[in-house]
């Protein structure tokens, strides 16, 4: 298994073959998103409180799992409108595999970002709206540096597989946008990641479900602008 | 005798010349911490032998007590029980720098297409740390020189870190040539995890201050982040 994720980091598609994709497969992918993500999902939720932290950690592999459950079929439909030539299967197995990417990089980075989260000015002190500051940018850019590395993994994966490069683009970004779209939107339904040391501990806020992540960005725009 | 013509054409700065050959005597420390000035590029060709295990062990032994040797220089400013407990942080932050930053390391060499086992990983980044650190005793005279003729523990500290940074300098050019060695596609993805290690030794140094100076506690009981440290240091706070 650790043979077949060099492998895949190293971006050499040519190893890989998803004519065949069995069970196997999802499996370690699976396994590599619910590790290498509960682990950086615990150094996200540690700064608010232990307990923040255990939550992140069950909640950041969750919130892949639904993305890709949730975006199952219409990611498959998309490919094959496209003419990818992929199937339902290959298709889960290529999106898994691109989490399964981003989630070994950002385990990996977990030792740096809980070393910045020990140094960073705790709750409470006269400094924790910078110490908050710096944890917030330190994993947006662990997680977007992440998600470049693993889409670029599966856009070569992608051209090898379609045989062309404007199909192979085309079809990243539908599933791009349609992951964004509803992983947006489920990351609010899931929340606190980090957690509001104003507002109690909690696994899910009160009434997960309701709300819109997207009606609260509008409102928040107009706060500002209008 | 005629002195050997000059070079119609000097070689840059930090010349790429290593040579990826066997070393000699590879078994013998001495002969591996000779081979790291003079021709690092045997020392990367053994760290993929069969003996790297117990070379990548030598350079971090190296490494961590070159690392405390300079800090008999760092300690001296203030002297008293700066002596001891100097070396003793600048090892110890050495070492945790080396573990947060490995994991890093091992996933950015395969990211930047190289195939390479985790002893070559660990062994390049001992390395590293080693060179830098036998850098650091060379400068230790300059230095102690220095911390004779102020007492300003900013401009000491600047000084300090100016020498580490050639010193890292240096080691890191040791695992950009590692990664040449192995067939890299880029410098980039090494760059990045580069950038990551020194930040993560400078707020190494920031987490356990003061290291010049005296101080009641052997940590610090406020947590800062090392920008703010060195502005309040400047600013004599």
């Amino acid at each position: 298994m650790i043979k077949h994720f060099k492998t895949l980091l190293r971006g050499e598609v040519g190893a890989l073959s998803l004519e065949e994709p069995g069970w196997r497969w999802f499996a370690t992918y699976c396994l590599a998103i619910a590790v290498g993500s509960s682990v950086y999902g615990a150094t996200i939720g540690l700064w608010r409180a232990p307990l923040q932290s255990v939550f992140t950690a069950i909640k950041f592999p969750l919130l892949i799992f639904l993305t890709c459950i949730g975006n199952g079929a219409v990611n498959g439909m998309l490919a094959q409108l496209f003419g990818s030539g992929l199937s339902f299967r290959q298709t889960a197995l290529a999106i898994l595999m691109s989490f399964a990417i981003a989630a070994v990089i950002l385990g990996a980075l977990s030792p740096v970002t809980l070393f910045v989260l020990y140094n960073a000015p705790p709750l409470g002190s006269a400094n924790a709206i910078l110490g908050h500051s710096v944890m917030l940018l330190t994993h947006v850019f662990a997680i977007a540096f992440s998600g470049i590395m693993a889409n670029r993994r599966l856009l070569d994966l992608l051209r090898r597989m379609t045989g062309r490069d404007t199909t192979a683009r085309v079809v990243l970004f539908s599933w791009l946008g349609g992951n964004l779209f509803l992983g947006a939107q489920l990351a609010w339904n899931l929340r606190p990641f980090i957690g509001s040391p104003g507002l109690t501990i909690q696994f899910f806020r009160d009434d997960p479900l309701r709300g819109n992540f997207y009606e609260a960005v509008w409102r928040a725009f107009r706060h500002l602008f209008l | 005798m005629n002195p050997p013509p000059i070079p119609s054409k000097q070689p840059p700065l930090f010349a790429n010349n290593f040579v990826f050959e066997p070393m000699p005597n590879a078994e013998n420390p001495i002969s591996l911490l000779e081979n790291l000035l003079k021709h690092p590029g045997r020392v990367v060709h053994e760290l993929h032998q069969k003996q790297a295990p117990i070379l990548a062990g030598w350079l971090l032994i190296f490494g961590i007590i070159g690392v405390a040797i300079y800090g008999t220089v760092v300690g001296a400013q203030s002297g008293g029980a700066q002596m001891w407990i100097a070396p003793a942080k600048l090892g110890l932050g050495t070492l945790l720098a080396v573990l947060i930053c490995l994991p890093s390391l091992y996933i950015f060499t395969c990211l930047g297409g190289i195939d390479a086992q985790l002893r070559s990983v660990c062994g390049a980044l001992f390395a590293a740390v080693c060179l830098s650190s036998i850098l650091l005793i060379g400068f230790a005279p300059v230095a102690w020189i220095f911390s004779q003729s102020t007492d300003s523990i900013a401009f000491m500290g600047a000084l300090h870190l100016l020498f580490w940074v050639i010193g890292i300098r240096f080691g890191l050019r040791l695992i950009d040539a590692t990664g040449r060695f192995l067939g890299a596609r880029g410098k980039g993805h090494l760059r990045i995890w580069s950038f990551i290690f020194i930040l993560v030794c400078f707020q190494m140094t920031t987490a356990l201050r003061p290291i010049i100076a005296h101080s009641k506690t052997f940590l610090p009981t406020e947590k800062k982040f090392f920008l703010a440290n060195w502005f309040d240091s400047i600013n004599g706070k």
